[in-house]
């Protein structure tokens, strides 16, 4: 069947895809190209009146070195985190699934805007998914 | 007295306030994480529903879409459009309208075959449906969940009322020789109406075809409904339930573009005729924002009465309210 032909194909593809050589680390350019994408992240983050709040006595570059050291680590550098853990850094505040996919998309364009390609994105991406569960209504 | 300047402020302005809202007017969750929507007006592939609920809405947000879609098989045109809101990423509520026009050579071809060729010329008619569909995210996220290989799922029902069922059929002289006796019915179908009950299971893997994000999807429906209701319910031997099995796979070779192929088996309770085989389809959609997508599409249907080879031209719009 036309179907299944293209289902193993794409399943075939997917299992490539599962084997790097290079770590999306050293692809991507390291911890200089992450240390550029949070910096407009952030900028854009810190400018967007639905996510400020969330940031008041935050220094920018605090929050900067934390999230390229996190990214740093969960894609394969030598990194090690040694910010506090997702669900104490988002206890006081009660983060909305609005909110979440709102920073998810000023960082998504600081990739674009700084060159990574859309498969690096995706796999970006995919590392940073599974912090939401412990990012989104972690307050009482 | 406004002023040029004064006005071009306000303009200025106004274009600033639209865009810096235009983020969430129509839902804050990513772009093409709706779906597009189904002929059924379930968000989903083109013929089947995903577990993902319709719209960007997060679970703080109420969202709508409206759709319309046409199918052209030989014949046979379906035109379809509906309405469907997503509530706090949990539940989704959708009304959809079918119109199936049917060409008269098709009519006059039944009308030949069951008068064994005393009848043989009769214009062309139409049979309509109303689905409402319920949908009830259960458990996972989709998108979200990318160190885990559970999928979303959820669970659906998609109520349909076949309104032709008993429609008279007249001739080209006007006279109706089987009164109360419509297409469905004439074919075999002793209902008009029937629930489907359907579960599906829906996993998006960022990156995970060569870098390209792959969604994969399947569903599990019950159903008594001949040619998705179109051709009514039941029949005279057969008034139970069949598990049938759909499935989408879905590449996205960039942030606005889907391309999939997609199958969808059916009952065959009636037969003869009316013979149902599997559906598929190979579909490109388009999401240029998060106001709407465009689908197209190549749908084969299998067989559709005196259509053996039935397959044709499929087009969607989806907007996101």
């Amino acid at each position: 069947m036309k179907f299944l032909t293209i289902l193993f194909l794409t399943l075939g593809l997917a299992a490539c895809a599962n084997s790097p050589k290079q770590s999306l680390y050293e692809e991507i350019g390291g911890t200089s190209t992450l240390d550029k994408v949070y910096g407009l992240a952030i900028n854009r983050i810190y400018n967007d009146p639905r996510l400020a709040p969330h940031f008041e006595g935050v220094p920018k570059s605090h929050l900067r070195k934390m999230l390229t050291e996190q990214t740093c680590e969960l894609i394969g550098g030598p990194c090690t985190y040694s910010g506090k853990s997702m669900q104490e850094a988002h206890q006081e505040r009660n983060v909305t699934h609005a909110e979440f996919y709102i920073l998810v998309e000023h960082v998504q364009q600081a990739m674009r805007l700084i060159g990574l390609t859309y498969a690096q994105e995706n796999r970006l991406l995919a590392a940073l998914a599974p912090l939401k569960k412990d990012i989104v209504y972690q307050g009482e | 007295m406004i002023t040029k300047t004064a006005l071009g402020k306000t303009l200025t302005a106004a274009g600033l306030l639209a865009f810096s809202t235009q983020s969430t007017a129509t839902g804050s969750a990513l772009v093409a994480t709706g779906g597009i929507t189904s002929f059924e007006g379930t968000a989903g592939g083109g013929i089947t529903p995903w577990a993902l609920i319709a719209g960007y809405g997060s679970s703080e947000e109420v969202q709508g879409t409206a759709a319309l879609q046409m199918l052209n098989v030989g014949d046979y045109q379906l035109r379809t459009l509906g309405a469907a809101v997503g509530i706090y990423d949990r539940v989704e509520l959708s009304v959809q309208r079918q119109d199936l026009k049917i060409g008269a050579g098709i009519v006059s071809n039944v009308f030949n075959l069951l008068t064994e060729g005393a009848v043989s010329n009769a214009p062309g008619t139409s049979i309509g449906q109303d689905i409402l569909g319920l949908k009830v995210k259960l458990l996972g996220d989709a998108v979200f969940e990318q160190d885990s290989w559970l999928p979303q799922l959820s669970a659906g029902l998609q109520y349909k009322k076949n309104r032709d069922m008993n429609t008279d059929l007249p001739l080209v002289n006007g006279a109706v020789p089987i009164p109360g006796v419509g297409v469905p019915a004439l074919l075999g179908a002793t209902e008009d109406a029937g629930t489907d009950l359907y579960l599906s299971a829906t996993k998006l893997w960022l990156g995970g075809a060569m870098g390209n994000n792959l969604l994969l999807n399947l569903t599990a429906r019950m159903t008594k409904a001949n040619t998705f209701g179109l051709l009514g319910f039941e029949s005279a031997t057969d008034d139970g339930y069949e598990l049938e099995w759909e499935g989408s796979a879905v590449l996205l070779p960039s942030p606005s573009t889907a391309v999939g192929a997609e199958w969808r088996t059916q009952s065959d309770r009636l037969g003869g005729l009316a013979e149902e085989e599997t559906v598929t389809d190979f579909f490109i959609a388009y999401f240029p924002d998060k106001h709407w997508s465009l689908t197209a599409a190549y749908v084969d249907l299998g067989s559709l009465p005196f259509e053996s080879n039935a397959h044709g031209f499929y087009l969607s719009v989806t907007v996101n309210l």
